[in-house]
């Protein structure tokens, strides 16, 4: 009996041993020699060579910038100091907005009437807001931007140390929490005008930001949360699990229908690509012992754990030529971002889809994709109410910090950006570009109202050409950040862009400003070119951040992205 | 299986797998050490911040009481291991300190990883959050799994109330939990929170308000009590003395130190399904990833204890106190299948505390290990007499939620005249190994 325990325990030690190691074809050919030389054959209208987009979750611009670059610098607290010559953004203090504000004024908001108020870094755990299609609508009240109390209320409490007020919706942090955050806007670029292509909450915003599109749904399994478009087709509004995946719902999911993503036609280029998602590997246990689709994380912040994986914020799972159903793994670290596997015929099982662990990986390896979409494991990925900024600044300054040491960072661009607001409050607003008018869905200008009328302002085309109800935008103003030699330096870009942004970089540097079609928000976005500075051969300084403090360390500390899945 | 008599059984089953270590079937030791030392991760110490040392000033302020005398540390004495003080059920307050308190009053500690409250285990993700109507309502049929120490895992996905802080989880956070008995008229009786601000803005430590909140934070008192609470809770996460996890069982667990004879056998008895299964539901295994156990599944049950005719509102017959489904607690009124039901509360410290349940009913352990044991056996012992002699089981529950009671969980699954669950040996040496999980032991040297 005691030997055959023995056995039994010691099988599993090493598989678990095996599992961590991800399967490595035997140590082909010499990467350092060819490391980066494939990149350069690879022509792009600029210098970058390798894209990175990190895509985090449910915070609004003025949510964290309200403030910037001042702030309160309570004693005892971590100081933020700004450099010289930051240019203005457009937030709260710069629209004398912290005071009677008219979330604050408008006696509809009742007795959760509020103005903006600091959120301290003990508050980084808080409670999440209510973020979805209609209430954001309404908050925006028609323009005014003055209903969020009464409409983006909370949603749930957030763990027990959570902090949680009417009215919290108002809050803001600054850089004593956001330290690192302030820290990349000082020395690279962002944007104060960048919104979410629609109103709505995450799985909205996934498909935007690598199709910008959400009209096409097809359900699956159960009913999805999509709205009637009008021309017999239905269109996302809110959030629902891919129909192409293990982990997802087994009563409600569904799939996209006659589009494409940038996916697609990054194939259809030979590109190579790849989603890198925290928790995707399912044959990995994580030091607490769970594994599958239930790997999950503890966070000390909040005081409790949940799963890495998020199947509704699995962007490429939607379509099927995109999708990895059984999160399958790549058969190499080579293979990565490749269609096929190394001998060039075959087809690589995990289609592009990953573990974030392979992303590093196969950057190590010398083997860095073109184009490498990521989400953080879930406790990391910002979204109140399970995640928090300060775990957050944690999972992207170890990301952030990785890149910079490597050799090709000098072609490296890091987009970070957000795939919805949370409904946290946010001054700016515009006028919708692309109508949408069901009558109980749409409320931002009147009933059943996003845009002018359906005579003089029809709703834009869906995927059949044909004008759809449910893709009403812009949606909220959100973070949007470029990080890279090439970025300009303390650098804020004023014109209008959204997460389609991302897909028409790509798109121009890669495929030669090919487009989408089918209505996808691509052919009428702005560019993101505006942030970057490519006269030169990009800046030589790198930004070494501390990933607890978020403060500027003279070099990277030591702690490479190991597979300890228990983060303090 | 395992027999008994081997220490290895009493890991349960949540065996400790980490990594390196194996899982070997060996004769308990006789000097009362643990085989299988574990590394537990305590909470990292570190200097209070601002938020936190503002929070202490405000848990120890008594002048947000009415009566001037009471403030959050009187009734969660530190002394006490942040629980009440006294030797009644309940604290006594309100402007005179003539007025009892609703509940015997819980401890304040190894609240820091209490869950929300929810029905089933919690759904972290809520971009569609589900009321929680439409979720009892689709748990009403849901087959729970036995409460076995045994089978803790299994058990964890019960679809059944859990989580929440109070007897009936009515506050998900330590912030909204600190503000009931600020305002509750037997308590602290603070008036309104209009009064508490006024007091906040005057009290000696009010300069430090604006710093964290801004200039503006006196303008509102809604959002100034706001931020108070949240600093007490503050204090309460962050300081060691809330979580310090250093009971003996915590040292016995890493290996630095030695059970005696009689907690060993109470240890055993702790984790028996045949004799007391405290372990089915006061969950006694550290986390897989080394967090220290806190002794309770954070489930609801309702257990059926004696009704405690020395609290006043109980003078009146129709009053019942019915936990989740009221009085106190009122958003899940309609669901009366949790009727009856209250928090299953931490066993740390236990051994200190002079009243036991929600309605402090009983005064020793010994008398609420008569109540596991006997409360089906021999229900004469525990309960009290009707007028015509029966007695008068469930007395604190309205028979048509009798139904709720929990008849499946040993030792609750005997019936009248069947041989009780422990012998009175039994309950002390149970009783004994409860006094292990007492905070403030010096252990020995650290194994290397």
């Amino acid at each position: 009996m005691k030997t055959k325990l023995l056995a039994t325990a010691a099988m599993s030690v090493i598989a678990a041993a095996i599992a961590f190691n991800t399967p490595v074809s035997a140590d082909d050919h010499d990467h350092d020699h060819d490391r980066d030389h494939h990149f350069h054959e690879v022509q792009t209208a600029t210098p970058i060579k390798h894209l990175v987009v990190l895509f985090n979750e449910n915070r609004s611009f003025d949510h964290y910038f309200a403030t910037y670059p001042v702030a309160g610098n309570p004693p005892g607290e971590i100081a933020f100091h700004a450099l010289p010559h930051t240019p203005q953004v457009n937030n709260l203090a710069n629209n004398n907005l912290l005071t009677n504000n008219p979330n604050f004024t408008n006696p509809a908001n009742g007795t959760d009437a509020a103005n903006p108020f600091r959120l301290d870094r003990t508050q980084a755990n808080t409670a999440s807001q209510n973020h979805a299609y209609t209430p954001e609508q309404l908050a925006y009240d028609n323009g005014k931007a003055d209903l969020f109390p009464k409409n983006t209320g909370r949603g749930t409490a957030g763990g027990v140390g959570a902090f949680g007020t009417k009215g919290q919706v108002m809050g803001y942090f600054d850089g004593n929490t956001i330290t690192a955050i302030w820290n990349y806007a000082q020395h690279f670029a962002m944007s104060d005008n960048a919104y979410t292509d629609t109103y709505g909450p995450s799985t909205p915003g996934a498909l935007e930001v690598i199709a910008g599109q959400t009209n096409g749904v097809q359900n699956t399994v159960g009913t999805s949360n999509s709205i009637p478009d009008g021309q017999g087709g239905l269109t996302l509004i809110n959030d629902t699990d891919p129909g192409y995946d293990v982990c997802s719902s087994k009563t409600s999911a569904f799939v996209m229908t006659g589009s494409k993503n940038i996916g697609d036609l990054l194939n259809d280029a030979g590109i190579s690509w790849g989603s890198f998602m925290g928790g995707f590997d399912l044959t990995q246990t994580n030091s607490n012992g769970t594994t599958g689709c239930a790997r999950s994380s503890f966070s000390s912040v909040t005081g409790g754990s949940t799963a890495d994986y998020i199947p509704h914020h699995a962007w490429f799972q939607y379509w099927p030529s995109t999708a990895n159903p059984t999160h399958a793994r790549p058969s190499s670290v080579a293979a990565v971002g490749h269609t096929m596997e190394q001998d060039g015929h075959t087809k690589d099982p995990a289609n592009h889809g990953y573990d974030l662990d392979d992303f590093y990986a196969a950057v190590k390896a010398g083997n860095f994709p073109a184009v490498s979409y990521i989400k953080l494991p879930a406790f990391q990925d910002a979204h109140a109410g399970y995640s928090d900024p300060l775990d957050e600044q944690q999972g992207t300054v170890d990301l952030i910090n990785f890149l910079q040491k490597q050799p090709e960072w000098k072609d490296t661009a890091v987009v970070i950006t957000y795939d919805d607001s949370d409904g946290w409050y946010d001054h700016a607003y515009v006028a919708p570009t692309s109508a949408s008018y069901d009558p109980t869905a749409d409320q931002v200008n009147g009933p059943g109202q996003c845009g002018t009328g359906v005579s003089t302002q029809p709703q834009g085309p869906g995927v059949n050409g044909k004008p759809v109800n449910g893709r009403c935008g812009p949606g909220t103003r959100i973070p949007f950040l470029v990080i890279s030699p090439f970025a300009k330096h303390n650098f804020v870009a004023h014109n209008r862009i959204s997460q389609a942004s991302v897909v028409r970089f790509i798109e121009d540097n890669w495929l030669h400003g090919k487009r989408l079609g089918g209505g996808s928000f691509d052919a009428s976005t702005g560019s993101i070119m505006d942030m970057f500075d490519f006269r030169g051969e990009g800046s030589e300084d790198k930004l070494f951040l501390d990933p607890s403090a978020g403060t500027i360390v003279a070099s990277a500390p030591d702690h490479d992205h190991d597979h300890d899945h228990d983060r303090h | 299986m395992m027999r008994n008599s081997h220490l290895s059984w009493l890991l349960g089953a949540g065996l400790l797998m980490l990594a390196g270590a194996t899982f070997a079937a060996e004769q308990s030791l006789p000097s009362g050490e643990n085989p299988h030392p574990v590394h537990l991760r305590r909470p990292p110490a570190a200097p209070l911040s601002a938020m936190a040392q503002l929070g202490q000033q405000i848990f120890f302020d008594a002048s947000l009481s009415s009566s001037g005398q009471l403030s959050c540390a009187s009734c969660h004495s530190p002394q006490d291991h942040f629980g009440p003080p006294n030797k009644g059920p309940v604290m006594l307050g309100g402007a005179d300190l003539k007025l009892q308190g609703a509940r015997a009053v819980p401890s304040l500690a190894y609240l820091e990883r209490q869950p929300n409250f929810s029905i089933g285990p919690a759904k972290d993700d809520d971009d569609n959050p589900v009321s929680l109507a439409q979720v009892a309502a689709s748990a009403k049929d849901a087959r729970l799994v036995q409460k076995t120490a045994t089978q803790t895992a299994a058990a964890a996905a019960n679809m059944v109330p859990q989580g929440g802080l109070f007897w009936d989880g009515r506050a998900d956070t330590l912030q909204a939990q600190a503000l009931f008995p600020l305002l509750d008229p037997h308590e602290m009786d603070g008036g309104s929170v209009e009064r508490v601000a006024g007091k906040l803005q005057h009290a000696p430590y009010a300069d430090r308000f604006a710093p964290l909140f801004g200039p503006g934070i006196f303008s509102s008192p809604r959002m100034l009590v706001s931020e108070a609470m949240f600093a007490v809770a503050r204090y309460q996460f962050e300081d060691p003395g809330f979580h310090p996890y250093t009971s003996k069982f915590d040292y016995w667990v890493e290996g630095r130190a030695r059970l005696t004879d009689a907690e060993m056998r109470g240890y055993r008895l702790f984790n028996d399904p045949k004799k007391a299964n405290c372990g089915g539901c006061h969950l006694d295994q550290p986390t897989k990833d080394g967090l220290p156990p806190l002794f309770t599944d954070h489930e609801y049950e309702a257990l059926g204890a004696p009704r405690n005719m020395t609290l006043a509102a109980n003078g009146d017959p129709a009053h019942y106190d019915l936990g989740i489904c009221g009085p106190t607690r009122t958003d899940v009124a309609a669901e009366t299948q949790y009727c009856g039901m209250f928090l299953t509360p931490t066993l740390r410290n236990a051994a200190t505390r002079h009243a036991f349940f929600h309605n402090g009913v009983f005064a020793t352990l010994q008398q609420v290990l008569d109540f596991y044991n006997f409360r089906d056996t021999n229900p004469e012992k525990v309960f009290p007499r009707a007028a015509d002699g029966s007695v008068a089981k469930y007395d604190d529950l309205p028979r048509r939620y009798w139904a709720n009671v929990d008849v499946a969980d040993p030792p609750f699954d005997r019936h009248a005249g069947e041989t009780p669950a422990m012998t009175a040996q039994d309950e002390a040496d149970i009783i004994a190994f409860l006094q292990t999980l007492t905070d403030g032991y010096q252990p020995g040297a650290p194994k290397p």
